[in-house]
């Protein structure tokens, strides 16, 4: 195994900093793909394991890039692939459910994902308007959330609605 | 002003790409940056931008020790009788309408409520004196 290691990496939405090396990372052959995109926390490494089940590790610095490639690539034969990020600040675009999250897209580049399985009541409110609210965002019950805890989220989504009525619809 | 001005489409962008985005976004706050007439939302581990105009207003209300935030977005339909303000590059997409946030921290929400608020005055301002002086 190599002896590469990096720390103060975060997983998931923890607090809590680790290494990414022992207990938290999976056993090399299950590792089946690799991505690399820029989140909150620096950079995220993200790996899919057998059964669909994926790990997420936040607290990269952009030059460690370089490092994962080589690695992922020697011991585990997976190539590391970058995930483009919008930081437009556009508030329209597209959705896309992908396995078990819902990712908003701006111009094709993600804007977030939103983890479907922390979704603790959903609503259609009015003809054009979808509400997902959530709890525990954070992977562990016992960790206290880091930051700010977002707990709704509304879309406008034009499609929901059947033909408008003709002409005016200028109010609500 | 010509009326076929009105309804162009003004494009705006918070950042270029990510090396510009503050590193304050660590800390999974919301954030307000003043200099890009941005504010980055912490949405499940990403720091998302949004640009000044693509918000309306900010809520806040308090409910035993926590203080919730909630930021409501342009959506197409809202800007009854201001037709030529519409901000939007295609009405027909998904809009982000609004997201909330929670935290014991009421007087963070305070500030943060205000500086937001802030931040739509001076983006309305320019905006206007922009339009006097297209005419």
């Amino acid at each position: 195994m190599s002896s590469t290691q990096f720390d103060n990496i975060y997983h998931g939405l923890d607090s809590s900093v680790g290494s990414e090396r022992g207990d938290r990372c999976p056993p090399a052959d299950d590792i089946k793909w690799a991505q690399w995109l820029r989140v909150a926390r620096q950079y995220q490494l993200r790996v899919g394991v057998k059964d669909h089940q994926k790990h997420h590790f936040d607290g990269f610095a952009r030059e460690d890039h370089d490092k994962l490639v080589t690695l992922l690539k020697n011991y585990f034969s997976v190539a590391l692939e970058t995930k483009e990020i919008t930081f437009r600040g556009w508030n329209w675009g597209d959705t896309d459910f992908q396995a078990n999250d819902l990712a908003f897209l701006v111009s094709d580049r993600v804007a977030f994902e939103l983890p479907l399985q922390n979704v603790a009541n959903s609503n259609i409110a009015g003809r054009t308007e979808v509400s997902l609210e959530f709890s525990g965002l954070t992977t562990s019950k016992s960790v206290k959330p880091q930051g700010d805890e977002m707990v709704e989220i509304r879309f406008h989504v034009p499609g929901v609605q059947t033909k408008l009525k003709s002409g005016s619809a200028s109010d609500n | 002003g010509k009326k076929n001005e009105d309804k162009t489409w003004k494009k705006f962008q918070s950042y270029k790409g990510e090396l510009a985005l503050p590193p304050d976004v660590e800390r999974l706050r919301v954030f307000v940056d003043r200099k890009a007439q941005t504010v980055i939302l912490p949405i499940n581990g990403f720091a998302v931008p949004f640009h000044i105009n693509t918000i309306k207003n900010v809520s806040k209300n308090d409910e035993g020790d926590l203080t919730y935030l909630r930021i409501n977005f342009q959506t197409p339909g809202q800007l009854a009788g201001k037709k030529e303000d519409t901000p939007f590059e295609n009405p027909d997409a998904t809009f982000v309408r609004s997201v909330s946030f929670r935290s014991p921290d009421g007087a963070r929400f305070d500030n943060l409520q205000k500086q937001i608020t802030d931040l739509k005055k001076e983006a309305n301002k320019r905006e206007q004196q922009r339009k006097q002086l297209a005419d």
